[in-house]
């Protein structure tokens, strides 16, 4: 018996000592990785894949002394039938693909007015980093005192030529939204414009000159050589602005509240007062997904456009 | 050898209870205890704090005051309910929440305490309506009133003397001379109220529909958002909105509609007392010698009743006894007469007791307190019904409501699909 247990236990460490190296390798690098897995696990994994299985439910914490009931898909069938809920998702997009549009070509012609390194554009770029530093909630409050008609600076006298109409520009369903997204462009334009300037100083000047050489005009080199070669920086700009920009939250949150009506209701302010006003778990985790997947999608398609567009180039 | 012993043993012990009742003669009864706040961030916020260490001076209990916005506070005091978490051992509660905080058992039902503490509390002397809306709920008592607030109709008395006119005495008499009141060449309107998408314009809303006779819940308990009165004071207070506020004020909310009329744009406005105060301060109010005060005004036929407002002190259920118990005593002393008095001439603008509202030194600073006192004697809490299902249709109705003001929507319609959305929370 007692022979057949030692047995049993010398044999496993006969196995281990003779583990081949790329093993131990392997279980190595392994425990060199685990503290970050166990960290991502934790902090995203974990809390992502809670929210999901939420998701199935009709969990409130304030009604029904905070019990789980299986809902099925009834949350994400809401955010159909639900008329906030799906303006909400309208809005987000609206606001995601204008702002973005809009901060990427005005970085692209700021990044190609001071790509030329000189003391001015220098400067230029020093002062144009200054929206980019401020919270945006400090940015929703400044905009909101400057267009308010009652006493703003801009907002009164915008009524007053009647320009905005006498309620200003943010209490008008028509206009608050558009407005907002320039505020957002206000603020973002300058780090695309970062982005798109420190890629354009990387191109190799080589090729920019050779095509020059060849008596490519302006826009020609800036078509087939520039852009083509910019494109991975391109990428990253749009990738970073879409994500943000999707997100939207603290900018709407101070100036409109979402309002007026639904004008400027947002996937995020939406989700936040479903989840942390009324603790509506349930759904609020079905609107986090909705936007989870949708981010996740967009910067696939992203990916791909880029990825085809850089193929394109290189068989040119 | 065993007898000698029991008699050291003995006499060691009588010297050890001694010196134990020595030290708890010298110490207070709550020394060593520190009872954490959630509060409000309204006048009574930096008071209470101001006012604690007297508490630690004489029951030795600390209290620490965490002052956050109506969202955190709202956000925070849940999740510690919910979690457990026992962060806050005090929290405020706005008049509101009563529903939820029964509902979900958050608080020390106080109802027993206040029973065996009533000679000690002066029951008689707090008005009845503050016990029974700031914090009574389903036979429970889940907060204890420390600061009421009732709805007023602020004005400004040299502008209705300069155009002939007297304080509006019913609500159809204050659309008329609101109308009247304004014109827009000189920038002087006759009414402001919260118009801003959200809680701001669903309260203001709710305090006018009352007064004109409207309802949120049918006599059934159920909502009756659609119903004809209800969609009648909506027309009323669009009307007065397109007729007689600032443009502005379809995106104001309380500190844009109390700054509009502080800084004399505007000459008749609805409040919560709490804000009086700051009208007479000269250092944030134009308007310190033509404001006045008076009751708000009440559709003709319909019972003269006046809003009420405030809030209450829950003591966090999840905490043990002893901190429970010295959470009573910080809320019997923030309620005592004294206390009560101190925290108005510093200016908290809460009140809960008749002998504070009569008091000679505050009526004094604070000529308006018989209006207050008409006011609480006639309370109505429940116009925002009370009820767990209130920040939703809240919600429904800051939204609709807002959509009516801007202009988009048809009252009928916009209480239509408020009530289709509420008859669901039920």
């Amino acid at each position: 018996m007692t022979i057949t247990s030692a047995g049993s236990i010398a044999s496993p460490r006969r196995q281990s000592s003779s583990l081949r190296f790329s093993d131990r390798r392997k279980l190595f690098l392994l425990c060199l990785a685990l503290p970050a897995i166990v960290y991502v696990v934790l902090v995203a994994v974990w809390p992502l894949a809670q929210g999901i299985w939420y998701s199935f439910f009709d969990y409130n914490l304030l009604r029904g002394g905070g019990r789980r009931t299986f809902a099925g898909f009834d949350n994400y069938v809401a955010l159909w039938t639900d008329a906030t809920a799906r303006r909400a998702v309208v809005n987000t997009f609206i606001f995601t693909f204008a702002a973005v549009a809009l901060e990427f070509l005005v970085g692209l012609g700021l990044a190609l007015l001071l790509w030329r390194d000189g003391r001015f554009n220098r400067i230029c770029l020093a002062f144009l980093l200054i929206p980019v530093t401020i919270t945006p909630i400090v940015v929703g409050l400044i905009f909101r005192a400057l267009l308010a008609v009652d006493y703003g600076f801009l907002g009164y006298f915008l009524a007053e030529w009647g320009i905005s109409g006498p309620r200003g520009f943010l209490a008008n369903t028509s206009t608050a939204l558009p407005v907002i997204i320039l505020i957002d462009v206000w603020e973002w334009t300058p780090l695309v414009a970062l982005i798109l300037l420190a890629g354009l100083k990387s191109l190799p000047t080589d090729i920019l000159e050779a095509a020059a050489a060849d008596g490519a005009t302006a826009w020609q080199r800036f078509r087939m050589v520039v852009l083509p070669l910019l494109l991975p920086t391109v990428f990253l700009a749009l990738v970073l602005r879409v994500m943000d920009a999707f997100r939207v939250f603290d900018i709407i949150f101070v100036t409109t509240g979402g309002g007026p009506a639904d004008a400027t209701t947002s996937l995020m302010l939406y989700g936040v007062k479903q989840g942390l006003e009324f603790f509506n778990i349930g759904f609020a985790s079905a609107i986090g997904n909705l936007a989870i997947l949708c981010i996740a999608l967009m910067c696939a398609v992203f990916t791909l456009l880029i990825r085809r567009a850089d193929v394109r180039a290189n068989e040119r | 050898m065993i007898k000698t012993s029991f008699w050291k043993l003995g006499a060691a012990g009588l010297v050890y209870v001694s010196l134990a009742a020595a030290a708890f003669a010298a110490g207070k009864p709550l020394d060593g205890i520190t009872l954490t706040v959630a509060s409000q961030n309204d006048q009574f916020a930096p008071v209470i704090a101001k006012l604690a260490p007297k508490f630690e001076e004489a029951t030795g209990a600390k209290v620490k005051v965490d002052i956050l916005d109506y969202g955190s506070l709202l956000t925070k005091t849940q999740a510690d309910f919910v979690g457990d978490t026992k962060s806050y051992d005090l929290v405020t509660m706005d008049i509101v929440w009563a529903g939820q905080y029964a509902d979900n058992k958050y608080t020390v039902d106080l109802t027993d305490w206040i029973k065996r503490d009533a000679a000690e509390i002066q029951l008689d002397d707090i008005y009845p309506a503050m016990i029974q809306y700031i914090g009574q709920y389903d036979g429970k008592q889940v907060a204890f009133p420390f600061a009421g607030y009732a709805a007023v109709l602020a004005y400004r008395k040299d502008l209705l003397d300069a155009a002939g006119l007297k304080a509006p005495e019913t609500a159809e008499e204050f659309v008329e001379t609101a109308i009247k009141l304004t014109n827009p060449d000189k920038k002087t309107y006759g009414f402001v109220a919260n118009g801003q998408k959200g809680p701001a314009v669903a309260q203001d809303w709710l305090q006018y529909n009352a007064q004109l006779g409207g309802s949120v819940l049918g006599p059934d308990g159920k909502p009756a958002i659609n119903s004809d009165a209800n969609v009648n004071s909506l027309k009323i207070y669009k009307q007065l909105f397109d007729k007689a506020a600032p443009p502005g004020a379809v995106d104001y909310d309380w500190g844009g509609r109390e700054e509009s009329f502080r800084q004399g744009l505007v000459a008749m406005m609805e409040t919560w007392s709490v804000g009086a105060p700051g009208y007479y301060d000269p250092s944030m109010s134009k308007i310190v010698d033509g404001v006045a005060i008076t009751t708000t005004p009440v559709a003709k036929g319909l019972p003269v009743k006046y809003g009420l407002g405030g809030w209450g002190m829950g003591i966090n259920a999840d905490i043990d006894p002893a901190q429970q118990e010295a959470a009573w005593q910080f809320i019997k002393w923030l309620t005592s007469p004294e206390i009560q008095k101190e925290m108005n001439l510093e200016g908290a603008g809460s009140y809960i007791r008749k002998s504070t509202v009569a008091d000679p030194d505050l009526n004094k600073k604070f000529p308006y307190l018989p209006v207050l006192a008409k006011s609480f004697e006639n309370a109505d809490g429940d116009y925002r019904p009370r009820i767990p299902q209130y920040p939703e249709i809240q919600d429904l109705l800051g939204t609709a409501v807002n959509a009516v003001l801007v202009g988009d929507v048809d009252p009928k319609a916009a209480l239509d699909e408020v009530q289709t959305k509420a008859e669901k929370l039920f």
